[in-house]
């Protein structure tokens, strides 16, 4: 359960999100325009961003949570990846997501190592696990970061915008495991990509003029969605089943 | 390879200006006696420290910045510590106390009044904008070495002669008490990155990344710059500038280890050390009446190789 009350944020005096107040009580979907604030808002869950207003997670303010104890509460996974490290394989980026949870100082533990090759596993990505990461392509990059989040075992699962840099095949391979995800997590999923959105079918919100609209279903259909986007549809449909 | 370098290590003290008798070494009132113990094991003990002083804050500035370009050096610490040392010199400012002379106390100060000055300016930066505050080094840079242009312009031959010894950079030590100091705050260094690797290893890919999995990362980044300053502050207003070492022997170290940060720490502090040692062997090797600066040997070694690298990585 994820409360955010009267929020706002902004940068340089621009303001971006004004007075939101929204109760996630499990799987939700954020959409809106270009520039209207949807990552923002996924950032500010997250405190990547600084903002005004509360967010409780299970009504404790994430304001007082500690740093660790938010890694292990939710994670976050960004459309595109930006990494420096050029040697990292994939095995030991998946591992990454074990470090709320490192105790010994020397080194990760065999169980981390462990839950780490499992969620490779999982994800049937096991094959990559030598690769070095920054020389994937989006796709698999995009299941690597998965996977890290997987590994860190948060309750709370934010996609930022996941198939944006991915062709239609591997839009599909990432819109199932979404999908099938929900199940152990919930899951926020911030997109353009109406296709992805309509198939996790989550409830929607939408994001217009710095305010949220709550959708718990009837989002998909053309008249709304026509009205929203001011662009004509004709039975937008899931692609994927 | 490391077996090389551990042999110039151990030959290192025997190469000089002066040949030693081998046999005179270990009579306690020779005069070989008194270059090796007072002049010669110090000093390869201090080229040690100093190159894993460099190498490792090299190592930690690259890490923290993910910029490649990034080190005491490029962003005018280094720059700040000989200003100091050169408003010491001009004042004419000897020893002020425990012996320690103006020059490396004024140096020290240069170098950490740099680091709090590129803290505070980057405040008015994104966190983002690494390349802006490479640029604010640079702007420092320029800035200090024409306020040294100043000082020469104003000082007498002597004071410049001393300007230009100490802006060349020199390992030339006497006796044991600026090795130890530096052996113990190496060692602080070391120690300090050692214990942060993992936060580095995740700092190394990306401040979002390392934030969300649970790091300080503005805490871990002011504490670890904090002690590497304080290390080359120490280091500058001994030695003198020594460049090129910082920036070049982690990617040296990188490129014949490729894996990540957390690995490379202990490689890089050897190599570093062993990189400087060798250099400065060369130099006295080299020496006739006055010796070579350190500086113009590390570069001279390490811009073909580090040029050579970067440009098989480009290929690969």
């Amino acid at each position: 359960m994820i409360e955010l009350k009267s929020l706002a944020c902004g940068f340089n005096e621009k303001v971006i999100l004004q007075n939101i107040n929204l109760n996630i009580e499990n799987h939700l979907s954020i959409l809106g325009a270009n520039g209207s604030g949807k990552s923002t808002l996924a950032k500010a869950i997250c405190s990547l961003i600084e903002f005004d207003g509360e967010v409780f997670i299970d009504s404790v303010n994430t304001k007082e949570l500690s740093l660790i104890d938010k890694a292990k509460t939710l994670s976050y996974i960004p459309a595109k990846l930006e990494i420096y490290d050029s040697f990292i394989t994939v095995d030991e980026f998946v591992l990454l997501g074990r470090f709320p949870y490192k105790k010994s100082y020397f080194d990760y533990s065999e169980k981390d190592k462990k839950i780490a090759s499992n969620t490779l596993e999982f994800l049937k990505i096991s094959h990559l696990k030598n690769n070095i990461v920054s020389s994937l392509s989006s796709g698999e990059q995009q299941l690597v970061l998965i996977a890290q989040a997987l590994a860190q075992q948060s309750k709370i699962i934010i996609f930022d915008e996941p198939t944006a840099n991915l062709d239609p095949h591997n839009s599909k391979i990432i819109a199932e495991h979404i999908k099938g995800l929900k199940e152990y997590h919930q899951i926020i999923l911030i997109t353009h990509d109406l296709h992805l959105a309509s198939y996790v079918n989550n409830p929607v919100v939408f994001i217009k003029d710095k305010t949220t609209t709550l959708y718990e279903n009837n989002f998909f259909n053309d008249d709304n969605l026509e009205e929203l986007y001011n662009v004509k549809f004709n039975s937008l449909v899931a692609q994927y089943d | 390879m490391w077996s090389l370098l551990l042999v110039i290590l151990i030959l290192s003290p025997f190469i000089g200006a002066v040949t030693l008798d081998i046999s005179e070494i270990f009579k306690p009132d020779s005069l070989a006696y008194k270059i090796f113990f007072d002049l010669r094991i110090p000093r390869v003990l201090f080229a040690f420290f100093a190159g894993v002083i460099l190498a490792l804050s090299g190592l930690l500035f690259q890490t923290l910045f993910r910029n490649a370009l990034m080190t005491p050096y490029t962003l005018g610490i280094s720059s700040g510590a000989v200003l100091g040392a050169g408003i010491a010199i001009k004042l004419g400012l000897g020893a002020i106390a425990f012996g320690i002379g103006a020059i490396s106390i004024f140096g020290f100060f240069g170098a950490m009044l740099t680091v709090f000055l590129l803290i505070y300016l980057s405040q008015f930066l994104k966190s983002s904008q690494h390349e802006s505050l490479l640029l604010l080094g640079i702007a420092l840079s320029l800035f200090y070495t024409s306020a040294l242009m100043i000082i020469f312009y104003l000082g007498d031959a002597m004071q410049n002669d001393m300007l230009i010894r100490f802006t060349m950079g020199s390992l030339s030590v006497i006796g044991w008490q600026n090795p130890i100091l530096l052996g113990i705050i190496s060692f602080i260094l070391f120690l300090s990155v050692y214990i942060y690797r993992f936060e580095l290893q995740l700092l190394s890919i990306s401040e979002s990344q390392a934030t969300l999995k649970g790091i300080d990362t503005k805490k871990v980044t002011l504490l670890l710059l904090m002690v590497s300053s304080l290390g080359i502050g120490t280091l500058v207003s001994i030695s003198g500038p020594i460049g090129f070492v910082g920036l070049i022997v982690p990617h040296i170290v990188a490129k014949i280890h490729p894996t990540t940060v957390n690995k490379r720490i202990i490689k890089t502090a050897l190599f570093g050390g062993f990189f400087l040692v060798f250099c400065d062997t060369i130099t006295r090797g080299l020496s006739t009446q006055s010796e070579l600066p350190i500086g113009i040997i590390t570069a001279l070694i390490g811009g073909p190789f580090f040029i050579y690298l970067i440009i098989t990585k480009a290929k690969r």
